[in-house]
């Protein structure tokens, strides 16, 4: 049998002995077994989304209850916590033989690690302590939101802001990191039950809204972070959360894919740099490519216009492989780590040298807007399928939204005026 | 000429809607001012409502044959694309009310009983894009459904035909 008991729990468990000096000091905890596997894992509070087959459970620091009838009859575990060691005991089958003799066996006990433990095999390549420390905001939990704030929490990330409103749905599951149990579910809980799972010492807000219809409560979750990730799926919100984070003047990552997920860009944005705004009137930048993954949200964003028939918007959306979208996730990990990891130094410091670009962009096959795009063999310097390009984006002089206040260089309309003044000769 | 229907539509309200933002801040209108100002739109022929709960502009458009009163809300602007309404449900040749989604007409789903015109899609929009270049967007939609009542082309003819 193997049995595992968290050891930040025990450490916590003998810091309250210690500072009451009351002994014995019973904690009435539960175990969870999943069945037929022979797996037992052992907590003092009832876990938030139990597991298994639960049964009551003992914590106490006096080896006297395993002696006592009352214990016998009410717990089928006890685990005995003792200043330096813990030992765990489960009754034999009341059909046993050996029974009569004794009821308790002792069985082999393994630790959940404590905070400190939990990310020891990163240290090193990240310096876990300052990162339990950051916060960051994660806009949007559909395939990129949830990977990365996965992917964050197992690197040590230590509190998230979690928004969106959206609830998981059979359409997002292949992509999602949530699975069936998740359905219907909202993807803020879904999520952190899914970090906790990770990092149980991680603190986790969630924000089931709107961000659109909340621009105060965006600002406040903006404000409060470290760094912000943008993996919503409309500009609406992209625009309203850009103006925040030009406004905090906090680093902000924006990630999505092109139709079918052919490939994807990130574009990141550093205070007084180029924001996102800036991006979208630049070449290399295709508006209009981008993946477009349910009906519903596209249209309720503008995105697929109203006049589109069912049938048309159907076919608009073409959803890529998840594992087409797992290297654009992933580069956005690792340009937050490097990002919040400025600073300290850190084995992932060194790629600061690398990540110097505003905008990345990645090729999963050479499809759309990538058709011409070169093949890896003799693509020297160019963009090439299956390869990061990275290019730096010139700020917009008079940009509405990170330019000056009252100095944005407003599109006058030049090009629709002498259309208008062609028809109305008509 | 235009008072009277000012006074006419600033007592509208409305209650459905998705967006709770404010309009824009003050120095964006102000330079929104400048630019109408600078391609000299007349002041009579446009007015700022930005004390209401929902912030709207109304400009007068006139084609060669009428006036037509547009409303541009300004909720959320200029971070989102605005909804312009021309402040009655116009027909087309054939007599169909122009009050759902239509792409061949540049129309969409019809609010308060106006006609709504589809100016900007989402990909295009940019918060850069002024008010001005807007109501010379939906100035140009007014003649081009003014050629559709003569001939019976839809607005896409017409702006397939410009280009
Ligand atoms: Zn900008």
């Amino acid at each position: 049998m193997l049995a595992f008991v968290d050891e930040q729990e025990i450490l916590d468990f003998r810091a309250h002995c210690a500072a009451t000096g009351k002994s014995p000091q019973d904690v009435a905890g539960v175990a969870c077994e999943w069945e037929g596997e022979g797996v037992l894992h052992f907590h003092q509070k009832r876990p938030l989304h139990g597991y298994g087959k639960e049964s009551p459970c003992l914590f106490t620091d006096d080896c006297a209850a395993l002696e006592d009838p009352v214990c016998i009859e009410k717990y089928g575990y006890i685990v005995v916590v003792a200043e330096k060691t813990v030992a765990a005991f489960a009754q034999y089958p009341k059909d046993s033989a050996v029974r009569k003799e004794c009821v308790w066996q002792n069985i082999d006990l393994q630790y959940i690690p404590s905070r400190e433990n939990l990310y020891s095999r990163s240290q090193g390549i990240l310096e876990v302590g300052a990162l339990a420390a950051k916060r960051v905001a994660i806009v949007g939990l559909g395939s990129f939101g949830s990977q990365i704030a996965i992917e964050l929490a197992k690197a040590g990330i230590g509190e998230f802001s979690l928004l969106d409103f959206d609830r998981v749905e059979l359409h997002n599951l292949m992509r999602h990191t949530c699975g069936i149990n998740d359905l219907g579910r909202l993807k803020t809980d879904a999520l952190y039950d899914a970090i906790l799972g990770k990092n149980p010492y991680a603190k986790v807000d969630k924000f089931p809204v709107d961000i659109n219809q909340n621009l105060k409560l965006l600002d406040q979750e903006v404000s409060r972070a470290d760094l912000v990730i943008c993996a919503t799926d409309n500009n609406k919100s992209r625009f309203n959360l850009n103006e925040a984070v030009v406004r905090n003047r906090k680093v902000c990552l924006y990630g999505r894919a092109n139709t079918r997920a052919a490939g994807g860009d990130v574009f990141r944005y550093v205070p007084d740099g180029p924001c996102y705004n800036c991006l979208l009137g630049n070449a290399w930048y295709d508006a209009e490519s981008e993946e477009i993954t349910n009906v519903e949200s596209a249209r309720h964003n503008g995105q697929i216009a109203a006049y589109v028939s069912a049938e048309d918007a159907a076919a608009k959306v073409q959803v890529g492989l998840s594992a087409d979208i797992a290297p654009i996730c992933n580069m956005m990990v690792k340009i937050a780590l490097v990002e919040l990891s400025r600073g300290i130094d850190s084995g992932i410091s060194s790629l600061e040298h690398e990540l110097v670009y505003d905008y990345y962009m990645w090729a999963n096959r050479r499809e759309n807007r990538f058709e011409n795009w070169s093949a890896m063999p003799g693509a020297g310097a160019k963009p090439t399928i299956l390869r990061w390009y990275g290019c730096r984006i010139q700020k917009l002089e008079g940009c509405a939204q990170c330019g000056k206040s009252g100095f944005a260089e407003l599109d006058e309309g030049d090009d629709v005026e002498e259309m208008l003044k062609k028809i109305s000769s008509c | 000429m235009f008072e009277g229907l000012f006074s006419l539509l600033s007592s509208h309200s409305d209650d459905d809607d998705d967006d709770e933002c404010a309009g824009p801040p003050p120095a964006r209108i102000q330079q929104e001012i400048a630019v109408l100002q600078k391609k000299n739109v007349p002041e009579h022929a446009y007015h700022f409502f930005l004390d209401e709960k929902k912030p709207y502009v109304v400009f007068a458009a006139r084609t060669k044959k009428r006036v037509y009163t547009l409303r541009i809300e300004l909720s959320g602007f200029p971070n989102n694309v605005p909804k312009v309404f021309v402040t009655k449900m116009l027909k087309d040749k054939y007599g169909e009310k122009l009050d759902s989604a239509d792409g061949s007409m540049h129309v969409l789903e019809s609010e308060h009983g106006w006609t709504r015109i589809c100016h900007y899609g989402d990909a295009s929009w940019t918060p850069n894009v002024s008010l001005y270049k807007i109501y010379v967007k939906c100035c140009l939609w007014l003649n081009m459904y003014e050629l559709h009542l003569e001939t019976g082309n839809d607005i896409e003819y017409y702006l397939n035909h410009q280009k």
